[in-house]
């Protein structure tokens, strides 16, 4: 710098500072017009217990609130599935409840359909418009063209939606989402004999062996695993526990492993098998545990002696010396966790690949105990669809079997690939209703929306059914008024419910949503409880929530366990024209997409790339030399099933037949923040199924790469023009 | 001699920004209105002085909160409904009430942003309120005496033995 330019500076910054430092005016003291009826007082912070809804797991949360405004959400410490941490999607619900692009009230469409063009009209009118074709449905006769589509239910809700379809005459309840872990139930109940999510011990674990289970991002219940993780690593004096990861692509918690396997997709489960196979050899397995699961040394025997370690090494891809030293970890280290992820389980022999990954825990012996895996009690009051029933539902739709369908709190356009056909079956449905709180790819094809209340300003009900064994009701209270004309999904439920009239009113009898909330906790509850009702809603409003400390006695495994029939993973696409795979996973920011309507996620940068505001794909350093391919250049992905372009990051920490992209950008019509933003790697997948259990292979489409320009405005943290790319962002 | 000169310019640099941010500290630069005219002409020597009404009853906050707090425009509303409900100041003040804005009161007392004042302490302290806001019974219109300034703050708290530590009120 030149000395008249740092002079000239100099000057101005004190020039500057003397000018701001001076007060010009008085400011204006606003005061309420009437207080707010808690007794909150001026200058002093509320703080209220609540749920988080950004993701299935169900953490407790603790908002601030000063003057009647949500200020900051935080974990509550009190709550057992996270006990005081939160993770950024969480933290970020604050920016659901203040975000501009918030449906206000009720609206109908003017334009064409998915032309995002609406008119606002009054609750009258909506609600109204959302009873006459009930009605004209219920004098026809025919109920049963009535779909109502949901995120997976639990809780009060899923009896209130189940007591409504039940009574209205329509069984069609689609309540499916891209997280849902139908193949680890199935994988369960085969491998255990019980169809539930386990519960893993991380805390208390000595040795953690995860096949592509992301459980510090996003698998199950990541805040849980993230601290127990901590725990496990760090808590006890002499022990710190070991982890290996196996899988495709270093995921951030790869990152965190002893050792990171990088395998082949869809060869997991071989790799299970092989490790199966060393301990069988080795003899240090739990010959009762096998005996009590009904497995016969001589079976597991002929099953495993065609898997030995050269296979293992040339089928996966993995060091001989990794394969041995990891064989070794798991025969000598008690207690062990062993986890199945979703990268494993969206490939075409899935289930019989978790069912491979499951038979190392019961041969470790790690079913029901201590630094272990446990199977909890099924939990009661849950609505869930499986993959199967998702297919059947878009072949109802295109068939054209639905007059009038309902979505709340789902985007079902964009978690599923376009090779699916649910888009274009639901324009098929004569009228669209939607109760979302935002715009999105989904409500965009709506005929009518009904605006639902932010998750701050609603009344719910949380059942944790992953992370956790013991039984926790999670309260979800509005912590600040409605700031706009919405109304709660239920609420309008059970408003139409009464307007409807007969059975369909006597099905749901309550006045309000909150009462039939009270009343089914209180039916949950009050049989554990000696208090009296008003002690204890008032314990469980304080403590958002109902949590017993005491685990569940934890009951015996089947007698019956499946031992896993593992073939070879297909992929769609010619290997000549395609020779990568695609590698597709939840961001750890957005989960499924659903937070990417938010600025503080879009700006957190990803965890490995330090990517933000955009997508990447993900290339190993060699494939992209073989390619001529840099870093920030803007590249090509093509799949049988569609392409498009964005910008290649180079990143060593992936398998080099594998490109990666994170699922959750790439949206059509999700507020200013997230609309036409990056890439949705799901739009060119094909949907394949799992070989013999019908469950989704997101994992199996085959793609090519190539270059096509230099500059692919890829923006990340580390930049090296040091800033964000405000040119590019447009924010 | 060169190297006198290179003394004498180091000091000025040092000493001549000194002097100007001494100067700018001590200079009337503060613009702001002392005293200024209010949307409602409220009388605190009306309220707080002829009828003797307790400072607490409108500023609630003050035993428990950082901040004494403004009387909600129901609070007002509440005695105004029936009291001298004809006269020109209580229609304005109705008239908010009617279109339900609240009352956009001038600021009198204000801190910079990385002052925390918190008033219940000081009130804990049994400092009364007169020790900064003066004599208020006796203002029709409020009127701001001291000056607010950090020598100002620490000459009372030194008279008072309490704390001068700068994490005290610069947090």
């Amino acid at each position: 710098m030149k000395r008249r330019t740092f002079l000239k500076l100099a000057g101005m910054t004190s020039a500057s500072v003397a000018i701001t430092g001076c007060q010009k005016s008085n400011e204006k003291l606003i005061p309420f017009l009437v207080p707010p009826e808690d007794g909150s007082i001026a200058g002093l912070a509320d703080y209220y217990a609540s749920t988080c809804r950004q993701c299935p797991a169900g953490c407790g949360i603790l908002v601030r609130i000063s003057e009647g405004r949500a200020k900051k959400i935080e974990g509550n410490p009190m709550h057992p599935v996270n006990r005081g941490r939160l993770c950024a999607r969480g933290q970020a619900a604050l920016q659901q409840l203040y975000h501009p692009d918030r449906i206000r009230q009720p609206m109908k469409r003017t334009g064409p359909r998915g032309s995002g063009q609406f008119s606002n009209i009054s609750w009258d009118e909506a609600l109204s418009s959302f009873i006459e074709p009930l009605n004209r449905l219920r004098e026809n006769q025919k109920t049963g063209r009535l779909a109502l589509i949901t995120p997976p239910l639990n809780g009060s809700l899923a009896e209130l939606t189940g007591r409504f379809m039940d009574a209205f005459g329509s069984s069609q309840h689609l309540a499916w989402d891209l997280l849902s872990p139908e193949w680890l139930e199935r994988g369960s109940k085969a491998s255990y004999g019980r169809g539930v999510i386990p519960d893993y011990d991380l805390e208390n674990t000595q040795y953690v062996l995860s096949f592509g289970a992301d459980f510090l991002e996003t698998h199950l219940s990541p805040v849980r695993y993230a601290r127990d993780f901590g725990a496990m690593r760090q808590a006890r004096p002499t022990i710190r526990g070991r982890f290996t990861y196996a899988g495709a692509r270093m995921s951030m918690t790869a990152a965190s492993a002893d050792r990171w396997l990088a395998t082949r997709p869809g060869t997991e489960g071989l790799l299970a098998l092989g490790l199966a196979r060393e301990l069988l050899v080795s003899g240090r397995y739990d010959r009762q545990a096998l005996l009590s699961a009904g497995i016969s040394v001589q079976e597991l025997e002929s099953l495993l002696a065609e898997v030995h370690p050269h296979r293992i090494t040339e089928v996966t891809g993995i060091s001989h010396k990794a394969f041995m030293a990891t064989a070794s970890d798991l025969a000598s280290i008690r207690p062990a966790v062993i986890m199945a992820g979703e990268s494993v389980a969206w490939q075409t022999n899935g289930l019989e690949a978790v069912k491979a990954i499951q038979l190392l825990n019961l041969m470790t012996g790690s079913i029901d105990r201590t630094g272990g895996v446990f199977l909890p009690q099924a939990k009661s009051l849950k609505r869930e669809s499986s993959f199967a029933e998702l297919k059947d539902f878009v072949t109802r739709l295109q068939e054209e079997r639905f007059d009038l369908a309902l979505v709340w709190q789902s985007n079902p356009v964009y978690t599923t690939p376009p090779s699916l056909g649910l888009k274009d079956a639901l324009n098929k449905v004569p009228f669209l209703i939607s109760f979302a709180t935002f715009m999105d790819d989904t409500t965009r094809q709506a005929d009518l929306i009904l605006p639902d209340h932010a998750d701050l300003e609603s009344w719910g009900d949380v059942v944790p059914d992953r992370g956790i064994r013991s039984m926790v009701i999670g309260l979800q209270q509005p912590v600040v008024k409605p700031l706009y004309d919405t109304r709660p999904f239920p609420e309008v439920m059970l408003n139409v419910a009464r307007q409807l009239g007969e059975d369909i009113a006597a099905a749901l009898p309550w006045e309000s949503y909150p009462e039939m909330l009270k009343e089914s906790i209180q039916r949950r509850v009050m049989t554990e409880e000696s208090d009296d009702i008003a002690t204890v809603w008032s314990r469980i409003q304080q403590q958002g929530g109902w949590f017993v400390q005491a685990a569940e006695a934890a009951p015996p495994v089947a007698q019956n366990s499946q031992l896993p029939d593992l073939s070879n993973a297909r992929f769609r696409g010619d290997a000549q024209t395609f020779p990568l795979h695609l590698h597709v996973y939840l961001s750890p920011t957005f989960t499924d997409g659903r937070g990417a309507h938010l600025p503080w996620l879009q700006q957190l940068p990803d965890p490995l790339s330090t990517a933000v505001w955009g997508s990447w794909v993900e290339i190993n350093p060699a494939t992209a030399k073989s390619r001529g391919i840099r870093q920030g250049d803007l590249v090509e992905v093509s799949s049988p099933a569609g392409s498009f372009q964005l910008p290649a990051v180079i990143y060593p920490g992936i398998h080099p037949e594998v490109l990666a992209i994170p699922i959750g950008q790439g949206h059509q019509g999700y507020g200013r923040y997230a609309d036409q933003r990056g890439v949705n790697p799901l739009q060119i997948l094909t949907t394949e199924a799992d070989d013999t259990h019908n469950l989704p292979a997101w994992g199996a489409t085959r793609v090519q790469l190539r270059q096509i320009a230099k500059d692919g405005e890829l923006v990340t943290a580390g930049h090296p023009e040091g800033s964000y790319r405000r040119d590019i962002l447009g924010i | 001699m060169k190297r006198v000169l290179l003394v004498v310019i180091l000091a000025l640099m040092v000493c001549v920004p000194a002097a100007i941010l001494i100067l700018l500290y001590h200079l009337p630069l503060d613009t702001r209105d002392p005293s200024p005219e209010q949307p409602i002409a409220f009388s605190h020597r009306l309220h707080a002085g002829d009828y003797g009404i307790d400072c607490r009853y409108c500023h609630r906050g003050v035993e428990v909160s950082p901040v004494a707090g403004i009387p909600p425009v129901a609070t007002c509303q509440s005695c105004h409904m029936f009291i001298a409900s004809d006269r020109q100041e209580i229609v304005k003040l109705l008239d908010y009430a009617e279109r339900k804005q609240p009352i956009p009161w001038v600021r009198v007392y204000d801190l910079p942003e990385h002052v925390y004042f918190p008033h219940m302490m000081h009130i804990r302290a049994e400092l009364s309120c007169s020790k900064c806001h003066d004599d208020v019974t006796s203002m029709d219109r409020i009127r701001r005496s001291v000056s607010l300034k950090m020598g100002w703050c620490l000459g009372c708290h030194r008279e008072n033995q309490a704390s001068i530590d700068c994490w005290t009120c610069h947090i």
